[in-house]
């Protein structure tokens, strides 16, 4: 044998690991080259290749956010291996999100469930195996079908609930509303927005008559203030918000961006202005902007209006009167304020805007009032230029409150439906109607009025008024039987028993309820679910959605499959009309006349026979084929007061102040209301709730946020730009590049201040125990500048106990749910869950 | 004969790591064999605070270290620019890991980090891949470095080379917004959402790329070691090159 490390620099036993085995040495090729020397040839053969398949690439749409972003799924052989942007889809513009990519990965999910399944272990707990045997999809469906049959013959069908998550629209979600009024339940669809985002949806109802996501003109923006929202991690549409980015930072002008949040993230630092501010504290920061706007004259006349001038006197000579303003500390007479298209700004300068100057909200905020003065300034002379705001601002018990304090900045400079500012709202895709109503098909049982109950989870009751869901109530209120105890709980794309407030008490609820959970992969609904209808994953699947907001113009995509479903899954609508279909009396009826999602989805896309899309889309085939329909343009502009209609070739239909209210701003008024109506009639409401005087509730207001859970530190759990929809914590890619401050590479970590560290004896990398008197749990932490000293930040969705092998691989941290540390707090008047406010106390393991 | 280079703009980049992923499904890599990284780095202190970033493929220098210390010339430079591993003739032996500046080198028989079992234990290959998950892309040419690799060897970014090597002759820019060139562009350069990639011909003075170097001042990362690079940075005024000494291209 020839000593190769003279030659190679390998030790033997190194080239013998190379080559697999001493005895294939020789085969391996090992060759001398006159003028190299000993060389190696081949020491690994690439295998031969199986049959050369063709590419085939589907239509379909993203599921890892909310926005609905196109996709095109290459398919070679039967297997998908990649996902890129649809190119043509005007939403994701041939890009994606890192999410957008992993839907590979969420295909083939070795932790997938395959079929479905029920328990045999009768006993439920965090430990306790479910010992899930497979059962035919017959007997799974007939199970469910016998206890809703039951119940309905005990007369408590309202004891059924299906509790959703991210529903698609009409194919699932959608059908949950008709399936409640035949089968008689008032908890068909207890939707998960209350720990979603319904503050900022009750902020514009509420002001602009719109309950609704806002649609942002940001490719013609030249300000973009943005208060507590990831603008480029987590906000919606995530992928179009970076299309923008790349837009407004290298167009002339280039858009100014300024950052209110708590804590440094990559929106903040590839901002041109960050301030750090005290959570809970965003409304404060934006009634100081308002009042510098005022005060200074900034306000936008052509769109708010203006003081009507003082009338002078008649003699020359004598001296003029001053014309009125908005003074610091001082009231203005509302009868000398003449307003075009808000409501209420003089009012609201005399209830509360006169004494909000920048020093005081500096107190409140931290932040140095020349900041907010700046800001304030630059933000009313920059036009067009866009507020906005998410949960960071809203999350919190003054949430409303502070989110109608930030989109009256929007009125106040005359963004409102602008070029460049807050466009307008979400239009309708032209879907045509099914031709079958499920009135026609309810019984005597369906039409009684003791089928008019409460819902379970209190959305609109006396408490919760204006709330649309209210998620996490439901398990307190079922396990206290207020206003009844639940029987029956299916699941859809939603956890709360991970992902609600305090969830821990979900536990006990879901061992008193009969749990069905519709997931394809395992998770802590399942470990306590007795039954599983596995759904197909979103590549599997055929259905159509419309878009998230994004510049207002209707938008609507389609899901064809990519491949057959790899396992014995069924799509969740299917398996609603399934049992549908069993269901005693006329719901069967109904259900056979529907069939399957799938002729739902082609009766709706009749409506595009009248309206095509702009891309040629006429009916399903063309609609499959390009996976899109859209029609530009959005059909209203405000531009310097005026309110225009898109006439077919331009905004050239002036609307009258009646067309306006009808079309663009529906509320009580027809203006943007600064003193809001629905406040007026809930005063009585806001003041036992918050504590608001009732002649003051309609108005934008500072409101101190109380608090929840206790300790010494405020508590955050911000969303991650890898955070794909709820399987994040099991897919080894996304541990593998989850960054930036929580440092990377299968944990997140616990941002905390120097400061904050060194007072309790912490270091860069300690364990640490996150508590408070909802409960503890442990992580990692990372000592940052990237946080304030007073809280401490951690990504939400990792420390999931039964979601997999990778979420629950060993010594992965955190150990828990963020929220088994964050009290069940809720704003009054959205409902939404106060994530962001919560106080806590960390101490070194 | 192309001479192929990339430019990112670190002023529109926003660090969300699309590159990253999509490459990973592209190439088929293993959680953590990032290819395309993005690195994280925080500076400054509280309240005047900074977050940066800075995307890192491999730099496929004209004058590449790795290729001078391959000791069985697995790594090699083409005619078109790239610079590629020969799995075939690869031994593992990671000099050019220690030689590469850059850090853009990854050796498969690292021991998984991410938490949980080996991928490659979950999805074994039943030949000599070094693992075969069900969602492995289709290309596979481990003369040029593309596919899933065999055990025991190093891999690296290819500049997409299965992509970019079926590019018509003659091509200056590889832009993904052209449906015509979108199929040669690497998967990187596809997935940027807010454009701050630009793929194309450095020997072609009209191609995008060299406008972008000339109108923006493109710099080189760690361009005093002379392996002079064929990515460049766009620095504008929110980026920032870590480290380094730039000179101007």
């Amino acid at each position: 044998m020839t000593d190769l490390s003279i030659h190679t620099g390998l030790t033997r036993r190194r080239f013998l690991q190379a080559t697999g085995a001493a005895g294939a040495l020789g085969a391996a090729g090992l060759s001398f080259d006159a003028a190299n020397g000993l060389t190696l040839q081949k020491v690994h053969a690439q295998p031969a290749a199986g049959p050369a398949g063709q590419t085939v690439i589907t239509k379909s749409f993203c599921a890892q956010c909310p926005a609905r972003c196109g996709i095109d799924v290459y398919t070679t052989n039967g297997r998908v291996h990649a996902i890129y942007g649809t190119l043509d889809n005007p939403l994701a513009g041939g890009k994606l999100c890192p999410k957008g990519h992993y839907g590979v990965y969420l295909l083939y999910d070795a932790d997938r469930i395959k079929g479905p399944m029920k328990r045999t272990n009768p006993k439920k707990g965090r430990d306790e195996d479910p010992k899930f045997v497979p059962i035919s999809w017959d007997e799974a469906l007939q199970t469910v079908a016998d206890r809703l049959n039951a119940l309905r013959e005990k007369g408590e069908s309202h004891r059924y609930a299906t509790i959703t998550g991210r529903g698609w629209g009409y194919t699932d979600v959608g059908l949950l509303k008709q399936f409640g009024q035949l089968y008689g339940t008032p908890n068909f669809n207890l939707g998960h927005s209350s720990i979603c985002s319904d503050a900022s949806e009750t902020v514009k109802h509420i002001m602009d008559g719109h309950h609704a996501y806002s649609a942002y003109d940001y490719s013609n923006c030249n300000y973009l203030l943005v208060f507590g929202a990831g603008f480029l991690e987590s906000f919606r549409p995530f992928t179009g918000n970076m299309r923008n980015w790349g837009i407004m930072r290298s167009k002339a002008p280039k858009t100014k961006v300024t950052v209110v949040d708590v804590h440094l993230n990559t929106t903040g630092s590839a901002a041109d202005r960050l301030l750090l501010t005290k959570p809970g504290t965003d409304g404060a920061l934006a009634l100081a902007m308002a009042h510098v706007i005022l005060s200074e004259g900034l306000w936008d006349r052509q769109f708010v209006g203006d003081f009507v001038p003082v009338e002078q006197p008649k003699d020359a000579d004598a001296p003029r009167l001053p014309e009125h303003k908005f003074e610091p500390g001082k009231e203005v007479d509302p009868a000398t304020f003449k307003e075009i298209w808000t409501v209420g700004v003089a009012e609201w300068w005399n209830v509360e805007l006169k004494d909000r100057t920048p020093e005081w909200a500096e107190k409140i905020t931290t932040v140095p009032a020349r900041d907010i003065a700046a800001v304030a300034r630059e933000f009313a002379l920059t036009k067009p230029a866009v507020a906005l705001f998410e949960r960071g601002a809203s999350a919190h018990t003054n949430g409303v409150y502070n989110g109608m304090a930030i989109h009256a900045l929007n009125a106040l400079t005359g963004n409102m439906f602008a070029k460049g500012g807050l466009r307008g709202y979400q239009m309708k895709t032209a879907w045509a109607k099914l031709p079958i109503k499920a009135e026609d098909f309810m019984d005597d049982y369906a039409k009684a009025p003791e089928r008019k109950k409460p819902r379970v989870d209190g959305a609109k009751s006396k408490r919760y008024p204006l709330a649309k869901n209210m998620i996490q109530e439901i398990a307190i209120n079922s396990l206290k039987g207020e206003p009844y105890k639940l029987d029956t709980v299916m699941f859809y794309m939603t956890g709360p028993i991970f992902s609600a407030p305090d969830c821990s008490k979900w536990e006990e609820a879901l061992r008193q309820i009969f749990v069905i959970d519709t997931s394809p992969y395992p998770g802590e609904t399942n470990r306590f679910a007795d039954l599983i209808l596995p759904d197909n994953t979103y590549l599997e699947r055929l259905q159509i959605a419309d878009t998230y907001p994004y510049e207002g113009y209707p938008i609507s995509m389609i899901r064809t499959p990519a491949v057959k479903p790899i396992f014995d899954t069924k799509t969740f609508g299917d398996a609603v009309i399934e049992i549908g279909k069993r269901i005693k009396g006329p719901t069967s009826e109904y259900y056979k006349k529907i069939g399957n999602t799938e002729n739902i989805v082609k009766w709706m896309c009749e409506g595009f026979k009248d309206k095509p899309g702009d891309n040629g889309v006429t009916d399903f085939e063309t609609f499959a084929q390009k996976g899109v329909w859209y029609r530009k343009p959005y059909a209203y502009l405000q531009e310097r007061g005026v309110f225009y209609e898109w006439d077919g070739k331009g905004y050239n239909k002036v609307m009258t102040p009646e067309e306006v209210k009808a079309k663009v701003m529906p509320t009580p008024t027809g203006k943007f209301e600064i003193k809001v109506t629905e406040l007026e009639h809930h005063a009585e409401f806001v003041h036992e709730r918050l504590g608001i005087a009732p002649e003051r509730a309609p108005f934008p207001q500072w409101v101190a946020p109380r608090h929840g859970g206790d300790g010494d530190l405020h508590f955050i759990s911000p969303k991650l730009a890898g955070q794909a929809e709820g399987r994040s914590a099991n897919l080894p890619h996304v541990a593998a590049m989850i960054q930036p401050t929580q440092g990377g590479k299968r944990n997140v970590f616990l941002e905390m201040h120097p400061e904050a560290a060194g007072k309790r004896g912490i270091k860069d990398g300690d364990r640490v125990r996150i508590k408070n008197k909802v409960g503890k749990i442990e992580a990692v932490v990372r000592v940052t500048h990237t946080t304030r000293p007073d809280t401490v930040a951690l990504p939400m969705i990792h420390g999931h106990w039964a979601q997999g092998r990778w979420a629950q691989g060993a010594g992965r941290l955190p150990t828990g749910s963020t929220n088994e540390v964050t009290e069940n707090l809720s704003e009054p008047l959205s409902g939404l869950a106060c994530f962001h406010s919560g106080l806590v106390s960390v101490e070194k393991v | 004969m192309a001479k192929w280079g990339m430019v990112i703009d670190l002023e529109k980049c926003v660090g969300c790591q699309a590159c990253t992923i999509a490459c990973g499904m592209e190439n088929t890599r293993l959680p953590g064999e990032h290819w395309q990284d993005v690195i994280f780095f925080q500076e400054g202190t509280y309240p005047n605070t900074e977050l940066k970033w800075f995307p890192r493929p491999c730099m496929h220098c004209e004058n590449p270290s790795c290729v001078a210390v391959c000791p069985t010339r697995a790594t090699y430079k083409t005619e078109e620019g790239q610079v590629l591993v020969d799995w075939e003739r690869c031994i593992g032996c990671k000099y050019c890991m220690i030689a590469c500046p850059y850090g853009v080198r990854f050796y498969t028989e690292e021991a998984p980090r991410y938490g949980g079992p080996d991928l490659k234990a979950v999805f074994p290959a039943a030949d000599a891949h070094s693992w075969s998950p069900p969602w492995k892309a289709p290309q596979e040419d481990w003369k040029h470095g593309v596919g899933v690799q065999p055990h025991d060897v190093v891999s690296k970014c290819t500049f997409c080379y299965h992509r970019v090597s079926k590019a018509p002759k003659g091509t200056a820019d590889l832009d993904p917004s052209n449906p015509v060139m979108r199929e040669y562009t690497p998967a990187c350069v596809v997935a940027c959402s807010p454009g701050a990639r630009f793929f194309g011909d450095l020997s072609n003075p009209n191609s995008e790329v060299n406008k972008q170097i000339a109108n923006k001042n493109g710099v080189r990362l760690l361009d005093h070691l002379g392996n002079r690079p064929q990515v460049y940075y766009l620095t504008g005024v929110g980026g920032a090159i870590p480290n380094t000494h730039t000179t101007k291209a």
